[in-house]
């Protein structure tokens, strides 16, 4: 599948609290140009993993657009965002979220049951899945068997196995120790420069951030600055406004 | 891979949680299916009966005091040409035990001549009918005490009488009657009785009670009204019951066993309810991060929804197969009525109470799955990924 551009405009989140409004985002505008790996940082509470979800469709903004390729989000019933999701976007969590009783090739087979498809085409893809992250030979090992830095390779490759676009990925890096965490990155900018997958992650670590090509600061609910990575030079057509 | 593959794997994630609540299914289902069973058997004995139409003309004041063998032509004088009424049948309480028992049998001394006529439910042939009017020593016997003494077609046997004038008298059996509603007893032709007591000195024709066969369910209705205002204000007042009625003063002697029954199967469905909607709401609330991530990776709220009632259902058909199966088994190898109890001898496994077992079960699995599954159902994914992550 070819990778998506992203686009919000006027981007607003507000959630509620006894009635009480609790403004997360405000007025954001941004553009995630398709095949591309941004970084976004900030302080707890600046509305990075709101914008992930909202990316994501899991939730949906108070105001403004969200076009992810051809899908104007905002628009889109919550069973048309579910079914979009499952074929575009692939989540990875800080706490990977294995189901701990299925073999990491089962987990990986979840998001395939949605789909019409033969058995042997889903063991295929399966198999795909795990060869990109490295753990073919684990596909029968349970979650408890696995390390956390294996645990979360699981977890990519649940997020891959539908070919979706773009990859979420909240702090993907949060729950491991550095040398784990470097698998993980050089994992995601693989996924980026050789499968062209549109990535999006969410960290508070600077050497995380380094990997993406561009990173972008929120503060508060607004984007407060972007940086190029003078390393990781952008994919042509991807820019940031704010 | 297929999504039961997936419930079935749920189940395996604590597993003292889902053995001890597949037991507390296991035990009540047990005890539910015997209880129904029980129900159902003492219901269809019932509507036997009611197929039967006869009538159970009594003594007024209790079964014990018997009514004078005339009766028997009054009654049959109330319907001459034989409108309403097709026989009448009297009949006396013997008592019998076999030699060396305790068990009192149902053996009652009938009428020879009406005995078939009015008891068609004893299912005899024509051959069997002609031995019954031939042998005064015939007797016709229900396979629960057949079964429990061993007893065959053409075998001879003895009961000893727990009623004066205690007679020991001997029998030989024509006719196994396999009906339910017939299952528990004895009966043998009257003549024999009343000669034998003769014999002894005794000249006592009375009898307990009259079974009047109707024609129609009116002419039961009609009779019943007809017969007790015959013999109303004489020294042998009547009380006619139909069999049904009659059946549950022996049945309420005891309690009023089908309700109790039924109340303490109501008991265990709700009770186990509970259990299963209390292990469900731990389950899907101890999961919430991860269902909410099986939505974050495409899987509808519908489809999240009925993977916890399937879990919940899963769990209680499997509750409910080790409850009923190897309580139908047991019951089948050891029949409780070998032990001749009156309402515990219609206790056999029916299958009506074992699918109707099996489905209340998946009733209940899916109403205790159902407040935890649309908890899944409204689970906000965000929220549930902000705080659980």
């Amino acid at each position: 599948m070819s990778a998506a551009d992203i686009e919000l405009s006027n981007v607003h989140k507000s959630y509620y609290k006894d009635r009480l409004e609790i403004p997360v985002l405000h007025g954001l505008n941004l553009k995630i140009g398709p095949g591309d790996f941004v970084a976004m940082m900030g302080p707890s509470g600046s509305g990075k993993s709101t914008l992930l979800h909202l990316i994501g469709g899991l939730d949906s903004p108070s105001d403004g657009s969200i076009r992810v390729g051809d899908a104007l989000l905002e628009r889109m019933t919550e069973r048309a965002l579910t079914a979009w999701r499952s074929r575009h976007v692939g989540f990875i969590f800080q706490m990977y979220h294995l189901v701990p009783v299925l073999t990491a090739a089962q987990n990986v087979e979840l998001p395939l049951l949605l789909f019409r498809m033969p058995a042997s085409e889903r063991r295929r893809r399966v198999e795909t899945a795990l060869s990109v992250v490295g753990l073919a030979d684990r596909a029968d090992h349970r979650p408890n068997q696995l390390s956390g830095g294996q645990e979360q390779r699981v977890a990519i490759a649940r997020a891959i196995v539908t070919d979706p676009e773009v990859i979420l990925a909240d702090e993907p890096t949060g729950d491991l120790d550095a040398r784990m965490s470097e698998e993980i990155l050089n994992l995601l900018n693989l996924l980026n420069s050789e499968f062209g997958k549109t990535i999006l992650m969410v960290t508070h670590d600077p050497r995380a951030a380094s990997h993406a090509r561009r990173i972008i600061h929120l503060d508060k609910g607004v984007l407060e600055r972007t940086e190029e990575n003078p390393v990781r030079q952008p994919m042509a057509g991807a820019r940031a406004a704010s | 891979m297929t999504l039961s593959y997936v419930l079935m794997q749920n189940l395996r994630r604590n597993p003292l949680r889902s053995v001890l609540t597949t037991v507390a299914f296991a035990l009540p289902m047990a005890v539910f299916v015997a209880a129904i069973s029980l129900v159902v058997g003492l219901i269809q004995i019932g509507q036997s009966a009611a197929k039967e139409l006869r009538l159970a003309v009594h003594h007024k004041t209790t079964i014990t005091n018997s009514l004078p063998e005339g009766t028997r032509r009054k009654i049959e004088g109330l319907d001459p040409q034989g409108r309403r009424l097709r026989a009448v049948c009297g009949m006396r309480w013997f008592g019998g035990r076999v030699p060396n028992t305790q068990n009192t049998l149902t053996s009652l001394a009938s009428d020879v001549d009406t005995f078939c006529e009015v008891h068609q439910d004893a299912g005899l042939t024509p051959d069997e009918e002609q031995a019954w009017l031939r042998e005064r020593t015939a007797c016709v016997v229900g396979r629960i005490p057949a079964e429990k003494h061993g007893w065959k077609v053409g075998d001879r046997v003895t009961l000893e009488s727990t009623v004066p004038p205690y007679l020991s008298l001997e029998f030989r059996v024509i006719k196994i009657m396999t009906e339910a509603s017939r299952a528990n007893y004895f009966y043998f032709r009257r003549d024999y009785l009343v000669e034998s007591m003769n014999q002894v000195g005794i000249e006592d024709s009375r009898c307990n009670i009259f079974w009047v066969k109707c024609r129609t369910p009116e002419d039961l209705r009609t009779l019943q009204r007809d017969i007790d205002a015959e013999f109303a204000n004489t020294p042998d007042e009547t009380k006619s019951e139909d069999e049904n009625a009659f059946g549950a003063n022996f049945v309420q002697a005891l309690g009023d066993i089908p309700s109790l029954m039924q109340a303490m199967a109501v008991v265990v469905v709700i009770v186990v309810a509970l259990v299963a909607a209390n292990t469900m709401m731990m389950s899907v609330r101890e999961r919430a991060r991860e269902l909410a991530v099986f939505k974050a990776i495409g899987f509808h709220s519908r489809r999240i929804f009925a993977i916890v009632i399937g879990e919940s259902m899963m769990l209680a058909l499997i509750g409910a197969l080790l409850g009923v199966v190897p309580t139908a088994a047991l019951l089948t190898m050891f029949p409780v009525r070998r032990l001749g109890f009156v309402p515990l001898a219609s206790l056999e496994v029916s299958p009506i109470a074992v699918v109707g077992s099996i489905g209340i079960a998946l009733l209940v699995g899916l109403l205790a799955g159902f407040w935890p599954a649309y908890q899944a159902l409204r689970l906000r994914t965000v929220d549930a990924l902000r705080y659980l992550a």
